[in-house]
């Protein structure tokens, strides 16, 4: 990473099943994931001293914190650690942190995770509010604004629209796309294909925003090894480093009283990584940009300049850009639309095994460069990866 | 039952002022910036003096969504309704957040002209807007 100290490496990436109903045990979810992720590295647990976790903790119960994970899997010391709370940049803060961590010399080999049940990532379900709004919700809760950000979407692709231009359709790509990378990858939930017409005809959830502009709750934990890229060379798998990351909030940070309503911290956020990576955006041969909703995804797009500003109407070309054989290939696994909502790690770990060659079906021909987006509004992250040789 | 304004030592001011039908913001008494929700320092500059002051009540639907599902029970019945974030007039960028009320909703647009209307619900009076023929002041 440049100005960041040493330079850093993704040497391994691993996943929990991913599933529909019930629901596992969290912790038997991250020991899954991250020993799939050890082996996939070549390491063993004792070769940790770090680990780096994201979750919107509380009352959710959603992922166990980093000391439960360190018991479980046996290891002796933690060097660096944190909890990362839902505030941040999704699950990819894990990593941006245990980036962080390794550049500046404060541990050597971290593991990163986001474990996610289907319960506590259903936020548009139907729960007792309130009887008193306290604190920030005093200006929401009174008005029905509920579903977490789920309203704030909607009023950002209706102003989208309203000052860019495009339509809503232009959603509907991103929906569309998510499905037909979703086909070629067999880890994914929903793998039919779905039209334009299904797309508009989805369940109104808050007009505009239609129930396929939505991410789909699951079951999983994603986890990925991190350590310094001399360390990477020894190990079992290509490497991938991290050429470049940055967080953004933007100003006002806030979902619905930041100064830029749209774009959020995205134009920020990928402002700073251009400037820190050896790379541009004409590099990028795949991107896994956030769809959680499929507004951020075409916030990211534009504030990176994959596309210009407002001209994502066009230059999506129908989807063929973005989807298999297309210039641009997004979000290669189905996205959280199409492969369930691993909570932004996954896009990391889609990355990297492009970038390794090890895609099948869905792989990007001579994928060597490669863009990660998370989140939105007050809490963006980005990183730019590449390949070693 | 919707879930009632809990008022604290940064947002009274904001609650008696509904009470009482006057929409009130804070301002920055160091560069007269105008914050909305309340906080405890200037959203720009981050001053900490900071003054209750009355704005008119007028703005314009900066966008807006009508909620088809509900996510709290005690909306069960009002859907469909619409949720928006209104800028106030004083001051771009300046949002509230609050339901549109008396207006059909196909009659909803971005740039729709509204006015403060208070919501007495018993235990506390919440600023709602409604359509205004008022045009917006150019200055």
């Amino acid at each position: 990473m440049n100005g960041a100290g040493r330079e850093v490496a993704v040497v391994g990436v691993g996943f929990s099943p991913v599933t529909r109903a019930g629901s596992p045990d969290i912790r038997t979810l991250t020991l899954t994931a991250a020993h799939d992720a050890l082996t996939d590295a070549g390491l063993v647990a004792s070769d940790l001293d770090a680990i780096f976790e994201y979750s919107f903790g509380g009352a959710r119960d959603d992922s166990p914190i980093a000391v439960s994970a360190q018991r479980l899997l046996g290891v002796e010391n933690l060097t660096a650690f944190n909890d990362i709370m839902g505030t941040g940049p999704s699950g990819l803060a894990s990593a941006m942190d245990a980036a962080m961590a390794i550049a500046a010399g404060a541990c050597e080999t971290a593991l990163v995770y986001r474990t996610i049940t289907r319960a506590a990532g259903h936020t548009g379900a139907l729960r007792e509010g309130p009887a008193r709004a306290v604190g920030a919700m005093q200006f929401s809760a009174p008005y029905g604004y509920g579903g977490g950000i789920i309203l704030a979407m909607a009023m950002k692709k209706r102003r989208r629209v309203a000052e860019l231009g495009g339509s809503f359709e232009d959603y509907g790509q991103i929906a569309l796309n998510a499905r037909r990378w979703a086909a070629l990858n067999p880890r994914a939930v929903f793998r039919d294909l779905i039209t334009m017409d299904d797309y508009l005809a989805s369940r109104m959830v808050a007009d505009p925003l239609l129930l396929f502009d939505c991410d789909y709750p699951v079951n999983a934990a994603c986890a990925a090894i991190l350590t310094t890229a001399d360390r990477a060379r020894d190990l079992r798998q290509p490497a991938v480093l991290v050429d470049a990351l940055a967080y953004g909030t933007g100003a006002r940070p806030d979902w619905l009283y930041a100064e830029d309503f749209i774009f959020g911290g995205t134009i920020h956020c990928a402002r700073e990584l251009w400037r820190r990576s050896s790379l541009t955006p004409q590099d990028v041969d795949v991107a896994e940009l956030y769809d959680g909703f499929t507004h951020i995804t075409i916030s990211w797009l534009e504030a990176l300049g994959l596309c210009g500003v407002g001209e994502f109407h066009d230059w999506v070309e129908g989807g063929t850009r973005i989807g298999p054989g297309g210039r641009l290939p997004l979000n290669t696994y189905g996205g959280q639309l199409a492969a369930g909502r691993m909570h932004g790690l996954a896009f990391l770990n889609e990355a990297v095994l492009q970038l390794r060659g090890q895609c099948g079906e869905r792989q990007v021909p001579d994928a060597r460069a490669a863009v990660v987006a998370n989140a939105h509004g007050p809490q963006c992250g980005a990183m730019v990866l590449r390949s070693a040789q | 039952m919707k879930p009632t304004p809990e008022p604290d030592d940064v947002t009274a001011f904001f609650w008696r002022g509904a009470a009482e039908g006057t929409l009130l913001v804070l301002r920055c008494m160091v560069c007269s910036y105008l914050s909305h929700p309340p906080d405890v320092a200037c959203a720009r500059c981050g001053a900490v003096e900071l003054e209750p002051t009355p704005v008119s009540g007028y703005g314009s639907v900066y966008s807006f969504t009508v909620v088809r599902q509900a996510f709290d029970p005690a909306f069960l019945r009002e859907v469909p309704y619409v949720v928006a974030l209104v800028e106030l007039d004083e001051q771009p960028g300046l949002r509230v957040l609050a339901n549109l009320v008396d207006v059909a909703l196909d009659a909803v647009e971005i740039g729709m002209r509204v006015a403060v209307a208070f919501e007495d619900r018993g235990d506390q009076v919440v600023p709602q807007f409604r359509p205004s023929e008022r045009p917006a002041i150019v200055s």
